[in-house]
């Protein structure tokens, strides 16, 4: 058994080493992680003022106790821009996660059971993907009121689909092998079969897409802020960018106002997206771009 | 044969349809209050008014009679009135913002599938190459960029501070057009920056599915047979790309919805007097009305747009049109 453990830990090492120290992409992807990973667990000794307080005269251009000025209340920018990190993966790591849970739970079931289950799940998801999200996720919002926690579940309501649909396929084709068979044939259930067998098949694919999702999740986040719809109590980057687009912050050229939380935006997802091409490399070799023809 | 798809896609677009009417119906439904007594507050109006207004409008029915006069009014264009701009009809006001989205949607899908699906062919021809990386590396680079941010950049950029280009809106306001020709001009002119901000932004998906398949389908043995027969690159090249066409044209009906994302968040920046602008308007004035109208508007662009671009699908496919798959 012991042997065993630290075969498998020595395989996911070298995984692990694949992904992220041979594949540059990966490389970069977990370096820029890493950086915001950091600056959300020190936030509280990063960020110069509190966010939520007014320190200064409102829309102060960037100074030496301001780097990045202040808003249009009086409050510290750059601490605004650190605390929202922590929102961001917040964001980022939740609605992905509750979304591959009901992916996998749907997937699993219209694929390992079939029948009328499998037809109810894929015509839903058939439906959803023909279903414009964003604008109904912004009516959702708008519904359920401003709350970090309604936006994640309005998230996850729609990051679902792909993720079941892909787990559904994997399900269907790892059912026919024989190995499955032979566990049947020796009595196992199918709770037994669907968790021991089927799960270990399709967990690789979840994972990728956990962190593909958390590109869109953290955007969408950030969009639906923007647009007045985010948590007054729970302040993002893109709540920042709003008040800095209704304030004007740009006519009265405070553009570090608007480009420092859009570009940490733009970083953080490009870093969950490079790591999710890194994996989705390692699974499809074929794509691998040091492959030359 | 070749119908049993069509029928099928037919059968999901009536589906997707009620589901989005059943959804319109019942999300302002759920809220507190009712459009009367909102309108009421706001304006102050007498009883009496309030108690025409909910007669007129149903409220106090039954929900599958309220569902019955809800399907009736829609196709009749009667949506209710704008807690805003009240006496505003609802259908009035979208009426007027339809044709600026539409045309902002039209230019920015054209250029988005363009530009993505060159790059994409460009790339995976020349797979491995400092190309390649450029391209692919430059297309994860823009993929995560906010649309609102980029518009924001380069309307400061090119409004505020070179004033190349206007900061907002669809026209010059209260300009007077001697020709028609310059009434086209000066829409271009506006059109150019909102356009450029989607395209930037919304291109790399394309891309990068373009240059996979490219790369997967060169792998495959017709391209060995055209390359043995002795084709020149160029036709080589051909056969390829028209096979790399069908993933992007798939994802131009999946991801359309993301251009109307964009549209509403580029037209918000640049203030242009669109359907998302008018979205990002009653969010803020919490005008339930126009937010449910402007919705369905846009849902119903995505949902004909995305069957059209099934037809298309179908078209390119042969598998599909002679029913083989």
């Amino acid at each position: 058994m012991a042997m065993k453990i630290r075969e498998l830990l020595a395989r996911i090492a070298q995984v692990l080493y694949v992904i992220f120290v041979r594949n540059r992409k990966g490389l970069l992807g977990l370096s820029i992680l890493l950086f915001f990973a950091a600056i959300a667990i020190l936030a509280d000794y990063l960020a110069p003022y509190n966010p939520y307080e007014t320190v200064a005269p409102p829309f102060q251009p960037p100074s030496h106790e301001h780097p990045l000025g202040t808003n249009d209340i009086g409050q510290d920018i750059l601490s605004e821009v650190i605390y929202g990190t922590r929102i961001s993966f917040y964001v980022g790591l939740t609605a992905p996660t509750l979304a591959a849970t009901i992916g996998l739970l749907l997937g699993l079931a219209a694929g390992y059971l079939g029948g009328a289950v499998d037809e109810l799940v894929s015509g839903i998801i058939d439906v959803m993907l023909a279903i414009p999200s964003l604008p109904l996720i912004i009516v959702l919002a708008a519904y359920l009121g401003p709350s970090l926690n309604n936006i994640i579940l309005v998230l996850a309501m729609f990051g679902w689909v792909g993720i079941a649909r892909v787990v559904r396929a994997q399900t269907l084709s790892v059912k026919e092998r024989p190995y499955i068979e032979a566990a049947r044939a020796l009595g196992a259930s199918d709770s037994r079969i669907m968790l021991r067998h089927i799960l270990p098949n399709v967990a690789p694919l979840m994972v990728a897409y956990i962190i593909l999702g958390a590109t869109s999740a953290i955007l969408t986040e950030a969009g639906l802020s923007f647009l007045g719809l985010g948590d007054p109590t729970a302040k993002s980057w893109g709540q920042v960018l709003h008040h800095a687009h209704v304030r004007h912050a740009l006519e009265l050229g405070l553009w570090h106002w608007v480009f420092v939380p859009g570009a940490c935006i733009a970083l953080m997802g490009m870093s969950f997206t490079l790591i999710g091409m890194a994996l989705e490399e390692y699974v499809n070799p074929r794509l691998r771009s040091f492959e030359a023809a | 044969m070749p119908m049993s798809f069509l029928v099928k896609r037919s059968i999901r677009l009536v589906i997707v349809f009620f589901v989005i009417l059943v959804l319109n119906f019942l999300l302002p439904r759920v809220m507190p209050g009712n459009p009367a007594s909102i309108l009421a507050n706001e304006y102050q109006l007498p009883p009496e008014t309030v108690k025409i207004l909910e007669e007129m409008w149903k409220l106090n029915r039954s929900l599958p009679e309220q569902f019955v006069a809800y399907l009736e009014s829609l196709f009749t264009g009667r949506w209710g009135y704008s807690y805003k701009y009240f006496p505003m009809p609802v259908y009035d006001l979208i009426m007027q913002r339809l044709p600026w989205t539409l045309l902002l949607l039209g230019t920015s899908s054209l250029t988005v599938f363009g530009l993505g699906v060159v790059l994409g062919i460009v790339a995976g021809w020349r797979r491995g190459t400092r190309t390649d990386s450029a391209i692919t590396f430059t297309a994860v680079l823009v993929y995560a960029i906010p649309y609102y941010w980029l518009a924001m950049m380069l309307q400061y950029v090119f409004g505020y501070v070179l004033k190349t280009f206007p900061i907002g809106h669809a026209v010059t306001p209260g300009a007077i057009y001697t020709t028609p020709l310059d009434f086209v001009k000066d829409v271009l002119w506006h059109l150019t920056l909102p356009v450029l901000a989607i395209t930037l932004t919304a291109y790399a998906s394309y891309t990068l599915v373009t240059r996979n398949t490219m790369v997967d389908i060169l792998g495959e043995d017709f391209i060995l047979v055209a390359k043995a027969k002795g084709l020149p690159e160029r036709r080589v090249m051909w056969h390829a790309a028209r096979n790399a066409l069908l993933p992007p044209v798939t994802m131009l009906a999946i991801r359309l919805g993301h251009i109307v994302g964009g549209a509403v968040f580029t037209e918000t920046v640049f203030s242009y007097p669109g359907v998302g602008y008018l979205i990002y308007e009653s969010i803020i004035y919490k005008d339930y009305p126009v937010l449910n109208a402007a919705f369905f508007m846009l849902a119903i662009t995505v949902i004909i747009a995305n069957f059209i671009a099934d037809l298309t699908y179908m078209l390119l496919d042969p598998r599909i049109r002679y029913g083989k798959r």
